[in-house]
């Protein structure tokens, strides 16, 4: 059995052999997730199980892959740790016309993927993100700040009436289903990826997170995804999110600074070499 | 223009457009809200909801303007800006033809090419009232309504930031162009067109209308952390409550805020600007105090104190109405699809080489 | 006068509108005043984005060919909370644009200092079922 289909058939059931774990609870009753967050998966390199590889972008070099110009200069930092995927079953169930763009993806992923960009990264990704995030919780409010990029997430506890739009981050609509929040996330663009090895999705996106703690200091995360334009079928990655603690507050990755050089360096009265 | 006033304030009579009243004692801090304003579990008032910050109240008080406006005049002027408006969306001559070669004259934002319809704006329609008083500025320390003087020091390094034309710049008969010397690099634009804060001082601190649109901000609020969320660009400060502010060396584009409650009133304090922010030409040695009352069930008390030594000469303070909105904020994702950016900075490189050419 | 600055001036004048530092030119900076255009052309695509919407017209040319210009709007966030969307604009709607294009010609961009329906209405007004049925 996989990790991710461990994690998912223990994410609801006993934290111990003889009682389950009874979260903190705000005075309301609901379990309290207030706290800094964060994954510690390999996730966002790639979902699916993978050794480690020279480099995010590849070429072909006389004995296997190296990395590419733009990269080689990284060295072991560019390089991919590996593994053991998020992905339960394996596999992410692909249409083949898909998995052919999923391909090309990687080939072309220092053009391609939007975390180059500073761009928002969409849900699940922000959540496995190599930098923390923090769920602030009240009796009326849901929300979820991430570190990377500053993205944000109001979770509505009622669906607006207003139709929904396209953005990065989704709307997210969340309830409890006795101790687990789920959080059902519609109006996605087709832009984000779900990680660094090229897997995407289309605009008929719709996510539904369950987020449970089932330990003091631990979150059991877990996404489905569907997008029937994409995929053959849903399919659910899992994780667990554990507490920072050495952390009280989010620090600004205030990214869109650090790509400018990247994306209009170009555009300078006066270049700098490239 | 004055038949104009006469005639609206004759269709609208004694009708005050202005918005609720919000009664704040002289000190404006650590006072007692009412009953009607909801609380928290652990007992202090509910600051939470969504709130939209903008009002005709400018931050400086226009010259001549005294610092309370009378009913009648503030009836005046909200029908003056509410007929303007009416008059900017009526339809245009369906055989209208390219505007003007040179320019169309519009001035300031607009930029002598014309900006774009009114329909993209959210404007304001009201004066503010705090104390019961219609405010012509937000500022009301120092009394004038105005920023205080900057310093030798801090009148030096805003100059220098402003780019001053090279002496070999040609000159420039563009008057939507600005200083032709502002464009050689991307750190040279506002923050608002590079996307890394939102224009007018809107996430601040201070938290300012910006007087365009988007002006929605959010609190949510649990013991330890509270969290003010702005639509522009999606920032969020999240204010440690009882805590002490990181070292000295670490410094932020909002800075870093600490929280405590005095009474009803929730107080933040803000250090840790880096140099780049520059609100109003400040430094790293930006401080502010924002002071937060609900001082109803539908209205934000938003007090704030800004200090810089090496900027202003003297702290200075302002203060007004955060209203409650049922209406959503909107993701205001920025950069990733910023070509307004790229098109300035092309701009500016067809330009020098048209220049180069003659 | 132009709509937009005519509403300025009034707020200038009631002292509503912040300082410059508000936006340095940034219209003027993109676009240039030497370059007028009047754009007929049907939508195409639009982009419901921020910092500004973009949209996109099939221009037809006297010559017959046609060029895809894209124009420049505001903010899409207020006009989501009034009910429209991307879709209150569609695609094959009859538009005229006058505007000046951008300082670099090279891109056939302009921006959307009037947007209008051919008889002379402005874009985005009135309800979002009136626009649908254009």
């Amino acid at each position: 059995m996989t990790i991710a289909g461990l994690l998912l058939a223990t994410a609801t059931t006993s934290y111990s052999q003889n009682q389950p774990y009874e979260p903190s609870r705000l005075p309301g009753g609901r379990p309290d997730l207030n706290g800094i967050w964060q994954a510690l998966s390999e996730a966002n390199f790639d979902l699916e199980a993978h050794t480690a590889r020279p480099a995010m972008s590849l070429r072909a070099g006389p004995y296997g892959s190296l990395p590419t110009p733009k990269v080689l200069y990284l060295g072991a930092v560019g390089a991919v740790p590996g593994g053991l995927g998020v992905v339960a079953g394996g596999a992410i169930p692909y249409r083949p016309e898909a998995l052919a763009i999923r391909a090309e993806n990687q080939a072309n992923w220092i053009d391609r993927d939007p975390e180059i960009k500073c761009y928002l990264p969409g849900v699940p990704r922000a959540t496995y993100m190599p930098h923390p995030l923090q769920i602030l919780q009240s009796e009326s409010a849901f929300f979820i700040a991430y570190e990377y990029a500053g993205g944000v997430r109001n979770v509505y506890l009622e669906k607006p009436s207003a139709p929904t739009i396209q953005s990065w981050m989704g709307e997210s609509v969340g309830h409890w289903e006795g101790d687990t929040f789920v959080v059902e996330v519609t109006g996605f663009n087709d832009l984000s990826w779900f990680d660094r090895s090229g897997n995407f999705h289309s605009d008929g996106l719709r996510v539904v997170e369950r987020y449970t703690r089932n330990a003091p200091n631990v979150i059991t995360y877990s996404a489905t995804i569907e997008d029937d334009q994409t995929f053959t079928r849903p399919w659910t990655i899992t994780m667990p999110l554990y507490r920072r603690l050495d952390r009280d507050t989010l620090l600004e990755f205030k990214c869109v600074e650090f790509v400018e050089e990247l994306m209009f360096g170009q555009w300078r009265k006066n270049p700098l070499e490239r | 223009m004055s038949s104009r006033w006469t005639h609206a304030l004759a269709v609208s009579g004694m009708v005050l457009l202005t918005g609720p009243p919000v009664h704040v004692d002289a000190q404006g801090s650590a006072r007692q809200v009412g009953a009607g304003v909801p609380r928290m579990p652990d007992g202090h008032p509910d600051l939470q909801g969504t709130y939209d910050l903008n009002t005709l109240t400018p931050v400086v008080r226009p010259a001549g303007m005294p610092a309370v406006l009378t009913p009648e005049a503030a009836a005046r002027l909200e029908a003056a800006v509410t007929e303007s408006l009416s008059e900017s969306e009526q339809a245009l001559d369906a055989n209208r033809s390219a505007p003007p070669a040179g320019g169309d004259g519009s001035p300031g934002a607009a930029g002598n090419v014309g900006g774009y319809n009114t329909f993209w704006l959210d404007p304001a329609r009201t004066y503010m009232m705090v104390n019961g008083e219609i405010r012509t500025s937000l500022i009301v320390d120092p009394p004038a309504g105005r920023v205080p003087p900057m310093t030798a020091e801090g009148a030096a390094r805003f100059a220098a930031q402003r780019n001053a034309a090279s002496p070999d710049q040609p000159p420039v008969d563009d008057p939507g162009l600005g200083d032709p010397d502002s464009y050689n690099d991307p750190e040279q634009r506002p923050l608002g067109e590079r996307c890394i804060l939102g224009f007018g001082s809107t996430s601040g601190p201070p938290a300012l209308p910006n007087y365009f649109y988007n002006n929605l901000h959010q609190i949510v609020q649990t013991p330890g952390h509270i969290l003010i969320l702005s639509e522009m660009v999606h920032d969020v400060r999240i204010v440690r409550m009882k805590a002490e502010h990181l070292p000295a060396h670490m410094k932020f584009w909002m800075g870093d805020s600490v929280g405590h409650w005095e009474g009803d009133t929730l107080v933040v304090d803000t250090t840790n600007f880096n140099d780049k922010t520059r609100f109003r030409g400040s430094g790293e040695g930006l401080h502010v105090v924002e002071r937060f009352t609900r001082v109803d069930a539908n209205n934000l008390l938003y007090q704030f104190t800004v200090e810089d030594p090496a900027t202003w000469v003297s702290s200075w303070s302002g203060e007004y109405v955060w209203p409650r909105t049922d209406d959503p904020i909107y993701e205001y994702a920025c950069h990733e699809n910023n070509y307004a950016l790229e098109g300035v900075l092309r701009g500016a490189r067809f330009r020098e080489s048209e220049d180069a050419k003659q | 006068m132009k709509q937009l600055c005519k509403s300025l001036a009034l707020l200038i004048a009631t002292g509503a509108v912040a300082t410059p530092a508000v936006a340095h030119h940034s219209f003027g900076g993109e676009f240039d005043a030497n370059r007028p255009v009047l754009l007929r052309g049907k939508v195409t695509r639009v982009q419901w984005v921020n910092p500004h919407v973009w949209i996109h017209i099939a221009v037809t040319k006297d010559d017959g060919t046609t060029e895809e210009w894209m124009v420049e709007g505001g903010s899409p966030n207020t006009l989501t909370r009034l009910g429209l969307t991307a879709e209150s604009v569609k695609v094959g709607t009859e538009l005229v644009v006058d505007g000046y294009q951008a300082r670099d010609p090279t891109l056939l961009r302009a921006n959307g200092r009037n947007i209008t329906y051919p008889d002379g209405r402005q874009l985005m007004l009135g309800s979002s079922k009136t626009n649908q049925e254009r």
